[in-house]
């Protein structure tokens, strides 16, 4: 019982872990570049009000503060018209963003801000009433702004305006009644739409979207409780936000700005993005491998402790490393992988960031190429006789250089090549994926390639049968150059080397007609196209004398019913039976025109008509017959 | 051997030629005529082959058909068969025959392509 226990505890346990394993990480988010593109666009010149709050906010949510501060409050402040509560509101949050600029405000706008909050404003109003009031350090009540946006957030049901109600309460007192508010975070989650499981997003777009995130986080940090929002979702959401890396409006970008400071900066929930400096690949000469460890602002996680839990070769499924840390310097966390001497090839690194109860995706999966210098080792050509009488000839070539003497094989001798393939530091011996001798024949252009394997003990042989291979040398003789061609993606220096020259004699060559590069792309013959031959036909003569023979019985017909003495001379000239042979005759006529001019349908058509005249009219005559014979009978 | 059947034949012609009234008579030789066209047809199908096939079906079809209703006319209107066929004058013999010759044509002149 004790095993079934324990049994059952570890493939909980390896079930936890498979689960955790795959836990979504960003795929999209803003790198320095795009914070950089992002700054700038909120950077530029105000046109009016508007723009100035968004870039202003906007900047400050960056951290960064706007260029020319005094410009930036002159103008807010020579632009601010008193009536209209939209322009209070840009006023009165840009003037807060900037340090020592402060707007004054007559009673007279005051109440005018407090009459905005009611039921009978837009929650957009109440919004810009109770951010201007906050901003600009006036009383407001709290309660009454909650129930003016309850009355609302029922009446305008959309995404837009509850996101400004949650961003409206997050302004308000902390002992207000806000939980029915805080509710519609969890209700409006429920309305993003799940895209492959990568994407979380309102049909509204980005802007919607992003300006959800920043005041769910807002409101939730106000009341200090935890959004209703699962890693996986929030992770999703910054995948969303920053899929796109230029903005179409400022407010884009604003909105853009606002979600990543309360996604970076927020009590609950702080995603973490893992990616590696340049390529994921470390060798000899750069044996660092070097991580980019950031909250969504590109900013790096300097308090934290970035781990490798597990590092295993993909080849051999053999551990690396584990639970070794990253040193941080310079704001990047290194780690120089090949101090643990590993093997040239592909490594998985399973990377986690600690140190803060927040963090989310910090569990991350990372591909590492390790990168190697090929050197070749004992590179032997020999010219064999077939029949081994003769001994071998072997000539050790050192690479770069190339083989002094050229080598002669012709239809009686193998030409053999043996090489090892090294790793340059550590001498361990490689198998990269492509290793080819590649012959070429200098004066027709004519090249052929073969493969060189290797055996058990990792030597690579090749050998050429001179005879057997004659076909792919389309039996030209003369002099090839020999290349070497050895590549691998793990390897750092691919190499074409001109190992040799060997001259080829084949036998019974025939007249060496140029080579023709096979060209496969010129216009292949015309196919024309063949249409259904018609049947093959009797000759006419056959078809009419046949016709002949079975229209010559009606005429027996006639002859018989002559001799019979058939005749119509008990024809009745009575209406009904004019028109029934009328009608008759008709029918046989619509059967002619149905063969030759019309379909099914007509055909029913007027047979039905003319069908149920000649059936009355023959109906009335025959009845008039049997009329007459039954009298005849019964006399 | 022949003899007899010769001798059976001429008894069986003779019979036919005095005892068949005239109606009957004017009915089996339209019932010679379709006999001979569909044996024609069916000739002309072996001898020279079933292109069109259609056309051939919907031709020999036309005649078997033709044939059996008009055999069913012929019992029908034998008043020596009278007792069987109470419900059915001769006149409605023929109604019938008519009616089914048309249903036959609308398909053979369908067929016939």
């Amino acid at each position: 019982k004790s095993q079934h226990g324990s049994s059952g505890l570890v493939s909980l346990l390896v079930f936890v872990l498979a689960l955790e394993a795959q836990a979504l990480t960003p795929s999209h988010y803003l790198v320095a570049s795009d914070v950089d593109r992002l700054q700038a666009v909120l950077s530029q010149p105000f046109t009016d009000l508007k723009s100035a709050y968004f870039s202003v906010v906007g900047l400050s949510k960056l951290g960064v503060s706007v260029a020319d501060s005094n410009d930036a409050c002159s103008f807010i402040k020579a632009n601010v018209d008193s009536s209209s509560i939209e322009a209070l509101f840009y006023a009165a949050e840009a003037s807060q963003a900037i340090s020592s600029c402060e707007i004054h405000v007559s009673n007279e706008t005051r109440d005018s801000l407090h009459a905005a909050v009611s039921e009978d404003s837009t929650v957009s109003q109440i919004h810009q009433a109770v951010s201007a009031l906050s901003s600009l350090g006036l009383p407001l009540a709290s309660q009454e702004v909650v129930s003016a946006l309850k009355a609302r957030i029922s009446k305008e049901d959309n995404v837009v305006a509850i996101t400004l109600a949650l961003q409206t309460a997050s302004r308000l007192s902390q002992q207000a009644e806000l939980g029915e508010i805080l509710e519609e975070i969890e209700d409006l989650a429920a309305r993003l739409d799940d895209l492959g499981g990568v994407y979380l997003q309102f049909e509204e777009g980005l802007e919607a979207t992003a300006l959800f995130v920043s005041a769910a986080y807002a409101l939730s940090d106000h009341v200090d409780m935890e959004p209703p929002l699962k890693e996986d979702q929030v992770i999703q959401l910054v995948n969303s936000i920053f899929s796109k890396k230029s903005w179409d409006s400022l407010s884009e970008a604003f909105s853009v700005a606002s979600a990543a400071a309360a996604l970076s900066n927020n009590r609950f929930h702080k995603p973490v993005v893992v990616s590696a400096v340049g390529p994921a690949t470390v060798s000899h000469s750069h044996p660092l491998l070097q991580l980019h460890v950031t909250d969504v602002l590109c900013q790096p996680l300097s308090s934290a402790n970035v781990l490798v839990e597990s590092a295993t070769s993909v080849a051999s499924k053999a551990a690396i490393l584990s639970q070794t840390p990253f040193t941080l310097r310079d704001g990047i966390f290194e780690l120089n992988f090949m101090a643990s001497k590993p093997a040239s090839g592909y490594y998985q690194f399973s990377v986690a960031v600690t140190g803060d109860s927040r963090l989310v995706a910090n569990h991350v999966e990372l591909k590492v190429k390790v990168s190697t210098k090929v050197a070749i080792n004992n590179m032997d050509l020999s010219v064999v006789d077939k029949d081994q009488s003769i001994g071998t000839k072997t000539t050790r070539v050192e690479y770069p250089n190339k083989g002094k003497a050229s080598f002669i094989a012709d239809s009686h001798q193998n030409f053999a090549m043996t090489f090892q393939l090294v790793d340059e530091t550590t001498g361990v011996e490689l198998t990269p994926h492509q290793t080819f001798v590649r012959l070429h024949n200098q004066k027709t252009g004519q090249e052929v390639v073969f493969v060189a394997e290797p055996d058990s003990k990792n030597l690579y042989k090749f050998e050429l049968d001179t005879a057997e291979r004659k076909t792919e040398f389309d039996s030209i003789s003369g002099t090839y150059a020999l290349y070497l061609m050895v590549g691998d993606a793990t390897l750092e220096n691919p190499v074409l080397w001109n190992v040799a020259d060997v001259v080829l004699k084949f036998p019974d060559e025939e007249a060496p007609s140029t080579v023709q590069s096979k060209n496969l792309y010129v216009p292949k013959p015309e196919i024309q196209h063949l249409f259904r031959e018609p049947e093959k036909r009797p000759p006419t003569v056959l078809s009419n004398t046949f016709t002949a023979l079975v229209l010559s019985p009606f005429l027996l017909l006639l002859i018989l019913w002559f001799k019979l003495g058939a005749n119509i001379s008990n024809f009745s000239f009575s209406p009904s039976s004019v028109l029934f042979h009328v009608g008759h005759a008709a029918m046989l006529g619509l059967m002619y025109v149905y063969w030759t001019h019309l379909n099914m349908f007509q055909t029913l058509k007027y047979l039905a008509i003319i069908g149920s005249l000649t059936f009355l009219a023959g109906n009335r005559m025959l009845a008039q017959k049997a009329v007459k014979r039954y009298s005849l009978h019964h006399l | 051997m022949s003899l007899s059947v010769i001798a059976v034949i001429s008894r069986f012609l003779e019979e036919y030629r005095s005892s068949t009234s005239n109606k009957l008579k004017v009915i089996d030789a339209y019932l010679l005529y379709i006999l001979l066209t569909g044996a024609f047809q069916f000739l002309y199908c072996l001898l020279v082959g079933t292109f069109p096939f259609n056309s051939f079906l919907s031709g020999f079809i036309s005649s078997v058909g033709s044939f059996i209703l008009a055999v069913c006319l012929r019992i029908q209107i034998n008043p020596q068969n009278k007792g069987d066929f109470l419900s059915v004058s001769p006149e409605r013999a023929f109604a019938d025959f008519l009616f089914a010759h048309t249903v036959l044509h609308l398909v053979v002149v369908n067929f016939i392509g």
